[in-house]
């Protein structure tokens, strides 16, 4: 009896073990040190892990093979994701930064376990995006979740924090049994757990059988639970306010990405051949989410709670390229995506720091008057919310009409005409956050200064502007706001790469 | 050989764990129903897995018994974390959160 070694690629492995290394070393340097010199060590091993990671992916762009006996395949639509995946937790790292004792998550180690926990998400998202079976899409799911359902309740001295943590836990896990019981079916019809052998049956001859139509309609009820896709948005508002603003951030960001990345790979080409079967499901469950986020947005208070509707909307608009299911489709997908990331992460990052400098919270009454207050700040703020609104020169609008374009060559001009509707609808709100920026006088401060116990409210507020720190998070923020514009002027070298992602899926219906 | 009866049974037990989650008010018994449904699906899959003759179904429930013990891991982390700030372990009581 002979053994043959089996043939492993590690070139293309390579990122995904340069985050399992992360993930490990982040939790050993953790434990030693503690206060600012364990944060800046914990901080440099989470960042230089991710910077390695994202290294790798770039040279692996370009790449198109499959790994692990066919369970997982990089490729460059894998590549994209993963890189929007990395770019939200750097962006997250420094955003978790705070005044050593107050509000710290997780006790005395606890930059170590936060950002161990954030690798773990971000590797199951760099699985999810590579997912070739049923089996890999399932557990790359779930290690991107379960370290979220953490994170979220990390702030363990703030209730809020908890129940939302809870909260998330308990609809992400309806989420995954739904799914689950969905991809059983799957499964059940077509006798196979890879994609491809799920697409040669579905090609084949059970198209019809009512096992699959079972399947496809649980498996997307579930997808929809994780991607916040109306009807199945309720726990987003919620779990986004009651979370530190650092992993809403990057939860609202990075798991969109991946996710929306596997639900490609899985109806678009999988169940390619039973296109008829999702696409009107899809194209419903978007245009429902783009009515519901930007209705629900309206008379929101709360800053979080805004762009958790917002995020409902957004969510509705890309699935518009998934159901386009084309080629075009697929590069708007990528393109938005991206955009998505640099519109949001400026947001995110003014809150958390007006949380810290307010004691307002995340209440929109914290920036009025910051255009006086704080220029840079208000310029980020001003330039994501217009961004997020798609008005032109920023990257939303090239990311909008790349959408309406993939719908409308697909024959589903309805929903090229929904999205324009929804934005429409969302200048109300997000024009209110700039004109609260803007237009008001800053909000009168209770006297004492008496923190309230709101994410963040600590007495970081003596300090504010000053120190490496919010240097680092000002600098990040501004950054990306710059990039908002850069790409909304100059959009070539985004859209290149995104066309170059959406040609590596080769089989659409 | 027919798995009829076995997809009816999961199926039963998909739909007493979701209205479960939907109606029970203890965070406990809404992580035990969770169980039932992931473990409704662990049924299909072997069930499937005996009828299309492969042993992939099989595989794939062995991995989802590991995902769901993680899950009730965290959730019971979070309740014990509730429980020691004396909160209400109620989740209809859990209205700081607005929604």
């Amino acid at each position: 009896m002979t053994f043959e070694a089996p043939d492993i690629d590690y070139a293309g492995l390579s990122p995904v073990l340069a985050l399992t290394v992360g993930v490990v070393l982040a939790l050993v340097v953790g434990l030693f040190g503690s206060g600012r010199r364990q944060r800046i060590v914990v901080s440099i091993f989470g960042l230089g892990t991710l910077a390695a990671a994202a290294g790798l992916c770039i040279w692996q762009w370009g790449e198109s093979k499959e790994l692990i006996a066919g369970a997982l395949r990089i490729d460059d639509l894998a590549i994209a994701a993963t890189l929007v995946a990395i770019v939200s937790a750097a962006f997250c790292i420094p955003l978790s930064w705070r005044e050593e004792s107050v509000e710290r998550p997780l006790g005395p180690t606890g930059h170590g376990e936060f950002q161990a926990l954030l690798i773990c998400s971000v590797l199951g998202m760099t699985l999810i995006a590579q997912a070739q079976n049923l089996i890999a899409f399932f557990v790359a799911l779930e290690l991107l979740s379960v370290p979220l359902y953490v994170l979220c309740g990390s702030a363990t001295r703030r209730e809020q924090s908890l129940e939302s943590g809870l909260k998330y836990l308990i609809i992400g896990s309806l989420g995954s049994a739904t799914l689950l019981y969905g991809l059983a079916f799957v499964y059940g019809a077509s006798g196979s757990t890879d994609f491809d052998g799920v697409r040669a049956a579905v090609g084949g001859a059970v198209v019809d059988d009512p096992l699959l139509l079972i399947g496809i309609a649980l498996a997307a009820a579930g997808l929809a639970f994780k991607l916040s896709v109306a009807p199945f948005h309720q726990w987003t508002p919620d779990v986004y306010q009651g979370a530190p603003t650092p992993v809403t951030a990057f939860m609202a960001v990075a798991t969109k990405a991946a996710v929306f990345c596997v639900v490609v790979r899985f109806f678009d080409v999988a169940l390619g051949p039973a296109v008829g079967d999702w696409q009107p499901a899809l194209a419903a469950l978007g245009a429902v989410s783009i009515v519901v986020g930007n209705a629900g947005a309206l008379g929101q208070d709360s800053l979080k709670r805004l762009l958790g509707y917002s995020g409902v909307a957004q969510a509705g608009y890309m699935m518009v390229a998934v159901v386009a299911a084309s080629e075009a489709g697929v590069s708007a997908l990528v393109f938005y995506l991206a955009a998505y990331a640099l519109m949001n992460l400026p947001a995110f990052a003014v809150i958390t720091i007006r949380e810290r400098e307010t004691p307002f919270g995340d209440h929109i009454r914290a920036v009025d008057g910051l255009g006086r207050e704080r220029p840079a700040l208000a310029a980020a703020l001003t330039i994501s919310m217009l961004a997020l609104a798609g008005l032109p020169g920023t990257v939303g609008f090239i990311g909008k009409l790349f959408l309406i374009e993939a719908a409308v060559d697909s024959d589903y001009t309805w929903l090229g005409v929904m999205i324009a509707i929804g934005t429409m609808i969302s200048l109300a709100y997000y024009l209110r956050v700039v004109a609260a920026v803007w237009m008001r006088p800053a909000a009168e401060r209770p006297a004492g200064g008496a923190m309230p116990a709101i994410a963040g409210g600590s007495q970081e507020a003596d300090t504010a502007g000053k120190g490496v720190r919010c240097r680092v998070i000002l600098g990040a923020t501004l950054l990306a706001a710059a990039a908002t514009v850069f790409f909304g002027v100059l959009p070539s070298p985004l859209v290149d790469w995104a066309a170059r992602a959406g040609e590596s899926i080769a089989a659409l219906p | 050989m027919d798995i009829t009866w076995y997809l009816v049974l999961s199926a039963l037990l998909f739909a007493v764990g979701a209205g479960g989650v939907l109606v029970r008010r203890s965070p406990l018994v809404i992580l035990l129903c969770l169980e039932l449904m992931l473990n409704a699906g662990n049924l299909a899959l072997v069930a499937f897995a005996r009828s299309s003759g492969n042993e992939e179904g099989q595989v794939f429930a062995l991995v989802v018994m590991v995902v769901a013990a993680c899950e009730v891991v965290i959730g019971l982390g979070l309740i014990v974390a509730m429980f020691r700030r004396r909160l209400a372990l109620d989740v209809d009581e859990m209205r700081e959160l607005r929604g």
